[in-house]
């Protein structure tokens, strides 16, 4: 196992370069630089997909009951959602929230000892997939449109007040596009922290034999929904754009930040992570 | 024998319009025109001429007592003007300050408006002419290199040309950090003013999509949108239009305002919440100044540009110091090259560098030896090397000498000596060989 820590050990050093380089790519508005970051992550991810994949086909069964797994696998899908914007949107200067989030959540998952949770059955294997993917796919794109969004709302009030633009500030894509990050993260965000929640109450049923248990998580997950579903509303309406849907999605990522983070370490559910 | 360079010219700063006028060297040839030698082997010029400055690029191993009236005289005399209002406003430079002069004008850090582009494509134009004319040799090839090089550094390391300073430029800028790229955008002008027409046109070149033009008189809105091949309407149409438009230049003489916020409130709802971008250059002002209030909305008067415009004036003001450090730096890697082709340097380079060569490679031999080889053998191996190395360099140098000696310049053949056993190290430009493939 020696190798896979050398492994783990080169992945968060590619992250914290890549996240530190695109910051001196900004600073000092060097284009080369930014590309160079986008290539020193984009190699950290290859590395990290390739330890996903080893570690799952060579300890199959064993290692889907790790919950350092799942943490790495959130690390991995924040940027398999950048990488996806990159493409769609041309966007590269999500890397400023991409690196650095996929650097903390990776080493996060490194730092925590290993529990050991609740083995899925076979039969519900595929509720319990879909639960997972699904959610850390929608999370990974609220982190994404968190980004865009504080971006936005900094640059949006920059040119509203008709400040002057710094250098950094030209470096920062235009509004249009951080707005469309917003739309697309709500977009497929919604319908899959929909597909989330509901996979995750049919996995309860049928390891609990119980759809709702009043567990704080459960709890939290159904108030983000309703906040989640009346953005996607306004959104799909059409009669908001721009500074309230960026505000809304930084919200709501810091409550399922903090539905992720504080409940399940610090409280005692079935969902908990904690040793 | 030394080769001097000298500049002499006229610029904003030390001439008028008048002055510069009468002085402009516009097909000014400096063969033809007897400013220098066709037969002499040193002579070099160069002759740039633009609206903001007339200068001259001259290369001789004459004295400046001599060059000076020399060059003065055959530029008044071309223009049929007198030398000594010439004299009054021209500057000249010598040696390395001409050096520094040439490349802070290349990168434009001697401009009026600091920092504008125009002036280092002027720069190639003038040197392209130059090759054609062949009055630019070894000296001012290799100088108007290193010029065009340094104004590719300061733009790339400061930002002494990256911010907006005319007002319908920062419109522009303004436009593309809201909406990016302008390809999906429709701009609508309201009224047919200078300024507003001329923001149309940074506007459609920075790829704008479509343009509207509304106006009191619909003869003059079709004359101008005929010209953006645009739509034209009469001003009664105009806000059941406007919902189209993303971005708004206004300009009418109206005495008040013409847009009110509570009318961009109803079209912001019509066009689904899309950003619209507002540029008021009408005094008194057309466009509520309320409508900032609303989000999606972005308006930008008058002054709010000039602001900008004054602004991104200082910031560049300031990067200009960084750029004139970086100019410095370029104008003493120039000299140390001035001075390698004298050909005493180059000699000691040349037998340095087969030095160099011939110990890697003795290094390697003896090596392969193994390690029994004995010092006889090694001191044998060396001895060859080294007697190689006086032998191979012995005829380039001794041709270079003749050539000094006979020709009174052997510039071009240690130019080209240096060239041929790579003695600056220069890298090999990326495209070298990319160009000789699309020439065949």
């Amino acid at each position: 196992m020696l190798s896979f820590r050398i492994l783990d050990f080169f992945i968060a050093l590619l992250y914290f370069a890549g996240a530190l380089s695109f910051l001196l790519g900004l600073i000092y508005s060097s284009k080369k630089t930014q590309d160079r970051s986008v290539i020193i992550t984009a190699t950290g991810f290859g590395l990290h997909s390739l330890d996903l994949v080893l570690k799952y086909s060579l300890g199959i069964g064993e290692i889907l009951t790790q919950s350092q797994f799942y943490i790495s696998l959130l690390a991995w899908s924040f940027l398999l959602i950048y990488f996806f914007l990159w493409w769609r949107l041309k966007l590269k200067f999500l890397s400023i929230t991409a690196a650095p989030l996929a650097l903390l959540v990776f080493t996060g998952s490194l730092a925590i000892s290993p529990t050991t949770l609740p083995v899925p059955g076979p039969l519900q294997g595929l509720w319990f997939g879909l639960h997972i993917g699904s959610l850390f796919i929608s999370m990974a794109l609220l982190a994404m449109a968190f980004g865009a969004g504080v971006t936005y709302i900094y640059l949006n009030k920059k040119i509203k007040t008709k400040v002057r633009l710094g250098n950094v500030s030209k470096e920062i894509p235009s509004l249009q596009s951080f707005d469309r990050v917003n739309h697309l993260a709500v977009i497929i965000g919604f319908p899959l922290y929909t597909v989330g929640v509901l996979s995750g109450f049919i996995w309860a049923a049928f390891t609990w034999k119980t759809i709702f248990t009043w567990d704080p998580k459960e709890v939290i997950t159904v108030i983000i929904w309703f906040v989640f579903a009346w953005l996607f509303h306004r959104r799909v309406s059409g009669s908001w754009r721009g500074k309230k849907p960026a505000q809304m999605i930084i919200l709501i990522f810091f409550l399922t930040l903090a539905s992720f983070v504080g409940i399940n370490f610090f409280t005692e559910t079935h969902h908990s992570l904690r040793p | 024998m030394e080769q001097r360079i000298y500049l002499f010219g006229l610029n904003h700063k030390t001439a008028d319009i008048e002055i510069r006028e009468k002085f402009a060297l516009n097909g000014f040839n400096p063969i033809n025109d007897g400013l220098i030698d066709k037969d002499s082997p040193v002579d070099e010029a160069l002759v740039l001429s633009t609206c903001n400055r007339v200068e001259i690029l001259y290369v001789s191993e004459k004295n400046f007592d001599e060059v000076e009236p020399k060059v003065l005289g055959g530029w008044s005399g071309y223009c049929r003007h007198d030398p000594e209002l010439l004299r009054k406003h021209t500057y000249c430079y010598k040696g390395l300050e001409a050096v520094n002069h040439l490349f802070s004008v290349a990168a434009s850090l001697d401009s009026m408006v600091l920092g504008e582009p125009q002036i280092l494509g002027q720069l190639k134009d003038a040197y392209r002419k130059s090759v054609e004319e062949k009055t630019a040799g070894v000296i001012i090839n290799r100088l108007l290199h290193k010029s065009f090089s340094a104004a590719k550094r300061t733009r790339t390391e400061t930002a002494v040309s990256s911010s907006a300073v005319s007002i319908s430029y920062a419109a522009v800028e303004l436009a593309k950090k809201i909406f990016g790229e302008l390809n999906d955008q429709k701009a609508m002008l309201i009224g047919a003013g200078a300024m507003a027409e001329l923001a149309a046109l940074h506007l459609i070149n920075s790829g704008l999509k479509e343009i509207m033009v509304a106006n009191r008189t619909p003869e003059r809105a079709r004359e101008l949108a005929d010209r953006f091949n645009g739509q034209s309407m009469c001003m009664e149409k105009m806000l059941d239009n406007l919902h189209k438009a993303d971005i708004v230049i206004s300009s009418t003489g109206s005495s008040t305002t013409i847009i009110s916020a509570a009318q961009v409130k109803k079209i912001l709802k019509k066009r689904k919440h899309q950003p619209m971008f507002f540029i008021d250059i009408a005094v008194p002002r057309d466009i509520d100044p309320d409508v900032n209030l609303l989000d999606n909305v972005y308006i930008y008067d008058i002054d709010d540009l000039k602001e900008v415009v004054e602004e991104n004036l200082a910031s560049r003001k300031e990067e200009a110091d960084r750029a004139r450090e970086i100019i410095k730096e370029e104008v003493i890697k120039f000299s140390d090259w001035l001075r390698s082709l004298d050909l005493s340097p180059t000699i000691v380079d040349l037998l340095s560098r087969g030095e160099t060569m011939a110990r890697k490679e003795l290094r390697k031999s003896i090596r392969s030896l193994g390690p029994d080889a004995d010092e006889a053998t090694c001191r044998a191996m060396e001895q060859l090397a080294m007697s190689l190395v006086g032998k191979l360099y012995h005829d380039p140098i001794v041709f270079l000498k003749r050539r000094a000696r006979e020709e009174g310049s052997s510039q071009k053949f240690i130019e080209l000596a240096r060239r041929i056993f790579n003695l600056d190290d220069e890298p090999m430009h990326q495209d070298t060989h990319q160009n000789r493939k699309e020439r065949k």
